[in-house]
């Protein structure tokens, strides 16, 4: 309960947030009573508030300020609920949205730590997972996101976001053959975003296989034809492997959704000059 | 509560970094040109470009289905083509033949893929309404009429048919292209298939206990009949007020048998009776293996089997000294992409003979030790195959949940196949078919082939039964090189029958939709088979088909099946 005891210094975390806090409010007063300030509760909970709340009430008010986006207030009411009861049935799941509502709320560090805490705690869902990899991820910490980006795919083998964060940080390290392992997964075929179509060409074409490299793009760009980063990174690939003609008519279709667009521009000037086209 | 955390990974700084990271792991391998990073210096005038534009290199587009080198069934129903593609605004398709016939041209301004129609009475909060991958979002499609796809597989018997399938943009101009072959082969279908068509609406009962399917919703199973050359099925079986499983046919097609569930959850009744048109399951043609008369003891007759012949049943029981419940892994869970974990981790086969009406322990698969499970009989009759594995509880102290099929959690078994005479109920020595047994993968559901040369079985990781990895793999009856099918698709492989005549093979899959599916695959002589081909609009679009059985008989051959003892007072 490491993260969730530093949470209920109210006076340490308002300290930490004075940054997203309005001036004039950390002027009213101590942590508890600033947030009473800054975190009005709604009318019709003020009855449950009294006296000596419940977990269940503060766990409820938590919910009701997350849901107004109030994400600091939600933290309060999410820790305060966890104070005021912290072997409560629930509490794994109130220890996430601690956790979450730290992370929306801007403390970082104390929303890594507050989700392992729900994770031992027992809390299994593939947010949890979600959330500390984007967390590491933001922390250029790329090993151990790569660890919650699987732990993600445990709950969901063909989750979109666990797969493009995985391969992207897998990319990151050089490590093509983890991406090929992971993006070639049968179970995947039919899935691939242009995200990870981009990734697992790219991981072909870091091992060499400019072909397998091809054949992902052209797949991938059949599925996304409004795809930039596939569309010049197939024409590149085609010019490196001799096929200029193919890469033109992949270039002419980039360059009719999207004439402005500079690479595509500059990767068609490059395939003409390779054509003879361009004196 | 919570908006989606993922633009919190700042999208564009992702790309970003990545692609820098990207361009410098290609320039490392020397991948990307030298003269790449000089792009820009040429300047690129789009006038000169369209004043020197003509033919075009045409881009390849990626044709799903069918896949090159399919075979069809001849009379199947005209299959639905989809294709992806990046160029294309219309398309033509073009069948040429080996021979004389006249090649067909036909023209498609393409239509996207669409899901089937839905069964309002199968949506629940547990499931999701039936939806397009990136993939099938992004598919074209056409259906050829009646008329073409008869000519076509007329003419495509002999030899391979080729369709090419061109994309145009601005009405003429080709961009793309791509082109595969395809079969009708010789050998019919020739049966039809029974199987059972089920929502998938997980519960979480008063208690918590999560179910696979509410009592209140066990009407609406279905079992149907299927003529691949009919454009929809057949229901033969409905409004069961309690469940009905496993089925099996006897070869000759005469003898039908089924788990039916009975009064007070009994899940020790079992129907054997005969094959006809109109047929009637009443008390008299129930067996009860819960012959003490104790519901739910030693139950299961699970994955029982009517000899060829139709004299016997041979099944999966506790044995003598277990109760059901110390012989079952079982897990289900409210995710109705995978809602149940199921197989048992102890076991014997026994064989029920219809004549007597005495079960007896099989010789050679009856030890204790192991759990025997997954008895077929071979064609002739003299054998069983069946699935092997050293018996464990169900669960251990401690043992941590399982959440999710495939969850590390799982109690973790592997079955290997063995074969054991069946000797007039004598038995014999089990001995491992080799290529499915001893490979550190659960070798499972084994299914001989008409002509008793070789065994199609499920491999995955782990267990039995609605596998997410399960592939199926095919090894000559007396062992030997298994080897993977070709039929195979992404997800979940299993469930298979062959067609009486051996030459194709039936079973579920999850390549298309959570919701399962059948298909279809040719075998050769050799053992060879073909792409799966899908058995198009078999049910709802938000309803699973599973347990798909060739019966031998006419396409027509059952028209109901009218059950009347589920609900009788035992």
């Amino acid at each position: 309960m490491q993260a969730m005891n530093q949470r209920h210094s109210f006076n340490l975390k308002l300290s930490r947030m004075a940054p997203l806090v309005p001036a004039a409010l950390l002027l009213l007063g101590a942590g508890p009573l600033l947030a009473e300030a800054t975190c009005t509760p709604p009318q019709s909970m003020k009855a449950q508030l009294q006296g000596k709340p419940t977990a269940a009430a503060f766990k409820e008010l938590g919910v009701w300020f997350a849901d107004q986006q109030q994400y600091a207030c939600a933290a309060d009411a999410f820790a305060s609920s966890l104070q005021t009861e912290p072997d409560q049935k629930d509490a794994p799941h109130v220890a996430f949205m601690f956790g979450v509502s730290l992370y929306f709320s801007g403390d970082v560090k104390g929303a890594t730590a507050a989700l392992q805490e729900a994770e031992q705690l027992g809390y299994r869902d593939i947010k949890l997972h979600i959330v500390l990899a984007t967390i590491f991820d933001s922390a250029h910490t790329t090993k151990e996101a790569e660890v919650e980006w699987r732990a993600a795919l445990t709950f969901a083998p063909e989750s979109s976001a666990a797969l493009d964060g995985l391969s992207n940080d897998l990319i990151l390290d050089g490590d093509f053959n983890g991406v090929i392992a992971e993006l070639e997964n049968p179970r995947l075929l039919g899935q691939r975003t242009p995200q990870q179509s981009f990734n697992l060409a790219a991981a072909y074409a870091g091992t060499a296989k400019l072909d397998e490299a091809v054949n992902v793009l052209r797949d991938g760009l059949n599925t996304s034809p409004d795809s930039l980063p596939l569309a010049n990174r197939l024409a590149s690939l085609l010019v490196q492997i001799n096929r200029p003609d193919e890469a033109l008519t992949v270039l002419d279709l980039a360059l009719a959704q999207h004439p402005d667009d500079p690479e595509v521009k500059q990767n068609m000037a490059k395939v003409m000059q390779v054509l003879g086209a361009v004196k | 509560v919570f908006p989606d955390s993922r633009p919190l990974q700042r999208p564009r700084l992702k790309a970003l970094a990545l692609f820098a990271a990207t361009v410098l792991a290609l320039l490392s391998f020397g991948v990307l040109p030298l003269h790449l990073r000089s792009l820009g210096m040429a300047e690129f005038s789009p006038a000169v470009y369209a004043a020197q534009s003509g033919p075009r290199t045409l881009l390849h587009l990626s044709i799903d289905y069918p896949e090159n080198g399919s075979i069809f069934p001849p009379g199947i129903t005209p299959p639905t083509f989809l294709w992806r593609d990046a160029a294309g605004t219309s398309w033509s398709i073009d069948v040429t033949f080996a021979g004389k016939a006249l090649p067909i041209h036909a023209l498609s301004k393409g239509e996207h893929m669409k899901l089937g129609a839905i069964d309002p009475d199968c949506v629940a909060d547990s499931n999701e309404p039936p939806k397009l991958t990136l993939q099938q979002a992004a598919t074209w499609t056409w259906t050829p009429d009646k008329d073409i796809w008869a000519a076509i597989q007329a003419n495509s018997v002999a030899q391979p048919a080729t369709v090419v399938i061109t994309g145009y943009r601005e009405g003429t101009i080709a961009f793309s292209q791509a082109r595969i072959t395809l079969t009708t082969s010789a050998d019919p279908v020739g049966a039809p298939i029974f199987y059972r068509d089920v929502p998938l609406m997980p519960s979480a009962g008063r208690n918590g206990v999560v179910e696979p399917l509410a009592p209140t919703a066990i009407h609406l199973i279905h079992w149907r009949l299927r003529d691949i050359r009919k454009l929809e099925s057949h229901t033969v079986l409905k409004d069961m007020p309690t469940c009905a499983n496993c089925h099996s046919f006897s070869a000759d097609g005469k003898t039908f048998g089924m788990d039916i569930d009975g009064p007070a959850n009994d899940k020790g009744l079992y129907a054997v009776v005969p094959v006809q048109k109109h047929m009637t399951i009443q008390g008299k043609d129930m067996v009860h293996w819960n012959t003490d008369g104790k519901v739910g003891q030693t139950r299961v007759g699970f994955m029982s089997q009517v000899s060829p012949d139709g004299r016997y049943v041979v099944s999966t029981f506790a044995g003598p000294d277990l109760k059901l419940g110390d012989t079952y892994y079982v897990t289900n869970f409210m995710d109705y992409h995978f809602l149940q974990v199921f197989y048992p981790t102890r076991g014997i086969l026994e064989w029920y003979s219809r004549a007597t009406g005495l079960r007896s322990p099989l010789p050679g698969a009856d030890d204790p030790h192991y759990a025997q499970t997954d008895g077929v009989w071979s064609p002739d009759g003299k054998y069983i195959v069946f699935a092997r594995a050293e018996a464990r509880p169900p669960r251990t102290p401690g043992q941590a949940p399982a959440f999710r099929a495939n969850d590390p959690g799982e109690t973790q078994i592997k079955y290997d196949l063995y074969r054991v005479p069946f000797n007039n109920g004598k038995g014999g020595v089990a001995e491992p078919i080799a290529g499915a047994s001893n490979n550190g993968m659960s070798n499972n559901f084994p299914k001989v082939s008409p002509d008793g040369r070789w065994i199609v079985f499920v491999q995955c990781r782990n267990g039995q039964l609605m596998r997410p990895d399960s592939q199926l793999y095919i090894v000559p009856f007396a062992g030997g090189t298994p080897r993977r099918m070709r039929a195979n698709t992404r997800l979940m492989n299993s469930w298979h029958s062959f067609s009486p005549n051996g030459r194709w093979l039936v079973f579920s899959s999850k390549a298309r939709s959570a919701y399962t599916q059948m298909y279809l695959t040719h075998i050769d002589a050799n053992g060879n088979d073909s792409p799966a081909i899908l058995i198009d609009n078999a049910t709802a679009a938000n309803r699973a088909v599973n347990i798909p059985e060739f019966v031998n008989i006419d396409g027509d051959g059952i028209e109901e099946i009218d059950v009347h003892v589920a609900d009788e007072p035992k």
